[in-house]
């Protein structure tokens, strides 16, 4: 009977390291999977990088190079309850994540210049590139309750969802549906509450990206954007792959369907400075 | 004599054989790296009669070529530290860093637009006022014609950086920058840089130079050269189109520790800045070598610029 029961245990206790061995070697493939599929998706973008150029016995690792860019393209834009012949400019950075989006909308009634900026937790509307920044130039308006809509047209972009879900770490899952791969992670910060699902082609591209709200208080936050005709759109060329057409889609609606003319990746100069009176008005509340 | 014993002292003889040959190589051959962080001070300051640190030296120790992609990348400050870490030192950010991709090996057009990206990726930007934006974006945009550093001209202050060598005399200081190819092809360049307490000619008295009037004094240990009077006909960085007004005043901060010399360089120009800016602290390391020299400059002649055909920097 003795004998019996130390066999039993013996057999309970391999039969519980190998299942914990593979428990872990199970992880250990999901994080492995997981940093195949995040390093594919920045390597299609051309976001993950290195080179050798006069580095003598130096071999450093590759890195994260996107940060600054800026495109221009033109199509239409839906806004209170009316679709508008739109051109699109748009200036970003991701170190400090900001981004400006400036369109002329016309069609459908006065023609309309807006310039909509967002810099980390601020948010607001310029009447000209840059305003506020020097006396007597321009108008710089706050607009805090725009903050998380802005921040997370930045952090849905291809290279945006790159980053967030590689910040996000093990929260980050990725799963394969319909032949499809899939990653599925939170963002945190201002975005907490939201997750973010983005789907891959065949070449790992980022073709779709779905914002979905964790609580009803944030379902004006729920959207959907899709990208194709990925190629590098710059005129000095960087091998960074961006699209050539953004729709995004609200509810069913389509709120933004622009064909895009130039993508410059080069890190260019953008700069993103908080008006004065922005940093005021966002400090008291 | 048992065969054991014979095979360590052979060993041994063969180590004793072999170890001049491996110090040496590891003296002077170029440092093996897998990052760009800043060296680690090593060994004592030396000081001059007066208390202050000398400065005399070659200050070209890293091994690598000095304009390689490596240590452009850390001028432009971020400090890529480990297989794994990479730091933005201005905000402070962590980069994604990754393993190379081993399977894709980089033809020239790649490294060439690969070293363009990664060179400037950081953050820490001169604030210029918003009416020129446009311009800097452009000038950098189109810096194969624009840059006035190219047709070999002086890179001029504060973009030439840490002098490669300083010689450091009672009452003033040499400091030479040989000159360069690659990415800014510029001539040499020396500065006789007074420390007698004496004071800046008025700005209105001084014809613009490449490298200004400066004069330097102490601050404790560290050594600030204060300079004015330029001419606008350079670029205060080594990328970018940040081009300056001929108001700019450039302060520069030497610090050395052990074996390592600090640099940074701040630019007030309220003609075009709405800020004043600091460059990401650069570290240089003092040659290792005994009786260390600087190697004659290569005469600097412009080629390639005409062959130029698309807006790719090189």
């Amino acid at each position: 009977m003795q004998i019996k029961t130390v066999v039993l245990t013996i057999f309970m206790l391999v039969a519980v390291t190998a299942s914990a061995v593979q428990s872990v070697s199970a992880q250990g493939n999901a994080a492995l999977d997981r940093a195949k599929v995040l390093r594919a998706a920045g390597d299609a973008l051309g976001m993950i990088r290195w080179s050798d150029i006069g580095a003598g016995g130096t071999r450093l690792p590759a890195i994260d190079i996107a940060n600054t860019m800026e495109f221009v393209g033109s199509g239409t834009s839906y806004s209170s309850g009316q679709t508008f012949k739109t051109d699109y400019h748009v200036t970003l950075g991701y170190n400090p994540p900001a981004m400006r989006v400036e369109m002329n909308r016309t069609g459908g009634g006065a023609p309309q210049h807006v310039i909509q900026t967002v810099r980390e937790n601020f948010a607001w509307n310029e009447s000209e590139i840059g305003a506020g920044l020097v006396a007597g130039k321009g108008t710089a308006t706050p607009a805090t309750a725009a903050l998380r809509e802005r921040l997370l047209q930045l952090w849905t972009l291809p290279y945006g969802v790159v980053k967030a879900a590689l910040v996000a770490g093990e929260k980050t899952t990725v799963s394969s549906e319909n032949g499809s791969t899939v990653i599925t992670f939170p963002l945190n910060g201002q975005l907490a509450g939201l997750t973010v699902r983005a789907t891959l082609d065949a070449k790992n591209f980022v073709t779709k990206v779905e914002v979905k709200p964790d609580n009803a208080a944030l379902a004006n936050l729920a959207f959907e954007t899709e990208y194709s005709g990925y190629a590098d759109h710059g005129e000095i060329l960087t091998d960074i792959q961006s699209p050539g057409r953004i729709v995004q889609k609200q509810g069913g609606r389509t709120v933004l369907d622009i064909q895009i003319k130039t993508w410059e990746s080069n890190n260019p100069y953008l700069i993103f400075p908080v008006p004065p009176n922005v940093k005021t008005v966002a400090n008291s509340r | 004599m048992p065969l054991s014993r014979y095979c360590r002292i052979m060993a041994v003889a063969a180590a004793l054989c072999f170890l001049p040959a491996a110090v040496l190589a590891q003296e002077f051959s170029p440092i093996k790296r897998n990052n760009n962080a800043p060296p680690k001070p090593s060994g004592p300051t030396p000081r001059i009669a007066d208390g202050h640190p000398d400065l005399t030296g070659v200050w070209n120790g890293l091994g690598d070529n000095l304009l390689g992609v490596p240590n452009q990348i850390a001028n432009n400050g971020l400090s890529i530290e480990s297989e794994s870490v990479t730091r933005d030192l201005h905000s402070g950010a962590l980069i994604a860093t990754f393993p190379r991709n081993t399977t894709r090996p980089l033809n020239n057009e790649q490294s060439e637009r690969a070293a363009t990206l990664l060179r400037r990726v950081g953050s820490n930007k001169p604030i210029y006022k918003p009416e020129y934006w446009e311009m800097v974006k452009n000038l950098d945009h189109n810096s194969n014609e624009e840059d006035p550093s190219n047709n070999c001209m002086p890179a001029g202050i504060p973009r030439a950086g840490i002098p490669s060598y300083i010689g450091q005399f009672p009452n003033y200081f040499i400091f030479i920058y040989p000159g360069q190819g690659g990415l800014i092809a510029t001539q040499t360049m020396y500065r006789m840089i007074p420390a007698d307490g004496r004071k800046h000619t008025p700005l209105q008295d001084l014809d613009g130079t490449y490298t200004g009037e400066g004069i330097a004094h102490w601050e404790g240990d560290t050594l600030v050269v204060d300079t004015w009077g330029f001419t606008s006909n350079t670029w205060f960085d080594q990328l970018g189109g940040y081009f300056h007004s001929e108001n700019m005043h450039v302060t520069e901060r030497f610090h050395r520790d052990g074996n390592t010399l600090t640099w940074t360089a701040t630019v007030e120009d309220p003609d075009v800045l709405l800020e004043p800016w600091t460059t990401t602290p650069r570290v240089a390391l003092l040659n290792p070598r005994p009786g260390a020299m600087l190697p004659e400059s290569q005469p600097c002649s412009e080629r390639d610029l005409s062959h130029i055909v698309t807006k790719e920097h090189h």
